[in-house]
């Protein structure tokens, strides 16, 4: 689907913790629901890697058009976990 | 679920959602910056964050004169921050499990609680004391209490029981801009953390602008016509999935108590006089407790009202470490379901 339109990716990779050996993160919050408004740098997730919290912030503003990884899943560094759809 | 205070439901439905910690954490960070005199102390609040988040990135904004750790003596830092609110500021202290209450507890209900009268008013003692309650994670008998009836028990302090992020954010700032004691407890599986799952009833839409919900006001979360469930904190949201198992024969109204003191005894005593079935569902123990004094206060005024009454609460028996041991004696979904048919007479 990338590519196709003008949506923006949530993915993890620069806010993968620096000292986590583990490559498998899990979504514990989603704190926006798909069609609701965020703007950039606000909190919209929530994932955990050996136990650490890390929060995710909007890369841009918009609407959350699609969450990739619902809560309690799990995915690998790098991987998306939603699309922005920018306003 | 019900949200009784929100008028604007869409913004709760297509804006933010928060966990109950970040709920709380925002309402406290509000006042903090309102307020210079508002500040908090405990065990692991400052670094950590609070081992279930209830102060997670507040150090980073307000430093470490006004989030505190201190040394491991409950006497020590809850008695220091009864001297601070009688100085005129206004404390939070957190006892990190409400099980520890025991080593400072003659500061809590001889201290916090008294002083003011004791004084004759001269003193006032206006801080909040936020404790992590119950179980249900398997931490054994010594970290799984709830003691709710305790704490509503000895009085002087106002007792405040929140079970969803809106709720507990309005209660959050009523409790610090309140000039008494008031004792908050949050139970840890409802707050939202990576390691101990929430329900899916706790999170909820939260408004950015600070708002209060005055204590002693029950919220219905759902309303019924056949049977009343009285309860609080995660028991909230176990009698709403009980309610809805049995919806097909059942109406359950759920009342969600929010604080014990003050009880809003007219919210109940409304319910229970329409339905004519009282289930009071507790997490804490069964004897000299919350189930007792609801069903007391209801007969005293209703006796009438009341065709039947059961109740469902923790056994008297140390919390079990073992999950199914400790399943079997925290009250679940399927308790409370056959209570309420109990209460139907169809068991």
């Amino acid at each position: 689907m990338s590519g196709t339109d003008d949506r923006v990716a949530v993915e993890t990779s620069d806010r993968w913790p620096d000292d986590a050996d583990e490559d498998v993160g899990v979504v514990v919050n989603w704190f926006v629901a798909e069609g609701g408004h965020v703007e950039e740098g606000d909190s919209i997730c929530e994932f955990q890697v050996e136990k650490v919290s890390v929060d995710v912030p909007a890369p841009v503003s918009g609407t959350l058009a699609e969450i990739v990884i619902g809560e309690d899943e799990e995915f690998e560094r790098g991987d998306r976990l939603a699309w922005i759809r920018p306003v | 679920m019900a949200q009784q205070e929100n008028d604007d439901t869409s913004e709760q439905q297509a804006g933010r959602s928060l966990t109950m910690s970040r709920a709380m954490v925002e309402a406290i960070a509000h006042e903090m910056r309102e307020d210079d005199e508002v500040f908090y102390m405990g065990e692991d609040v400052a670094d950590y964050g609070g081992i279930f988040d209830s102060t997670e990135g507040l150090l980073e904004e307000f430093g470490r004169d006004r989030i505190m750790d201190v040394p491991i003596s409950e006497t020590a830092y809850i008695g220091a921050a009864v001297g601070a609110a009688q100085a005129g500021m206004r404390p939070i202290a957190e006892l990190m499990f409400v099980d520890f209450f025991g080593v400072g507890m003659d500061q809590i209900y001889n201290q916090l609680a008294k002083n003011t009268y004791m004084s004759g008013g001269s003193v006032n003692v206006p801080m909040v004391l936020t404790a992590a309650v119950g179980g249900t994670y398997n931490d054994a008998a010594q970290h799984s209490q709830t003691l709710y009836g305790t704490f509503a028990h000895l009085p002087g302090m106002k007792v405040v029981v929140p079970s969803t992020a809106y709720d507990a954010k309005g209660l959050m700032h009523n409790a610090i801009r309140d000039d008494d004691p008031v004792v908050y407890m949050f139970h840890k599986r409802l707050m939202g953390i990576g390691w101990l799952p929430a329900p899916d009833g706790p999170k909820t839409g939260v408004p950015e602008d600070d708002y209060t919900i005055p204590f002693g006001s029950a919220d219905i979360k759902r309303e019924g016509s056949d049977v009343t469930v009285v309860t609080l904190g995660l028991h909230v949201h176990r009698a709403l999935e009980a309610a809805a198992d049995l919806a097909d024969d059942v109406d359950v109204e759920v009342v969600d108590l929010r604080t014990l003191v003050p009880l809003d005894t007219e919210t109940i005593r409304d319910s229970v006089a329409k339905t004519g079935h009282l289930v009071v569902v507790d997490e804490d123990y069964r004897s000299y407790g919350v189930t007792g004094e609801i069903i007391a206060s209801v007969a005293e005024a209703g006796l009438d009202d009341l065709d039947a009454v059961e109740r469902v609460a923790l056994p008297d028996v140390p919390i079990p470490y073992a999950r199914p041991m400790e399943d079997e004696v925290v009250p679940g979904v399927d308790d409370i379901a056959a209570a309420v048919r109990a209460a139907r007479g169809d068991e």
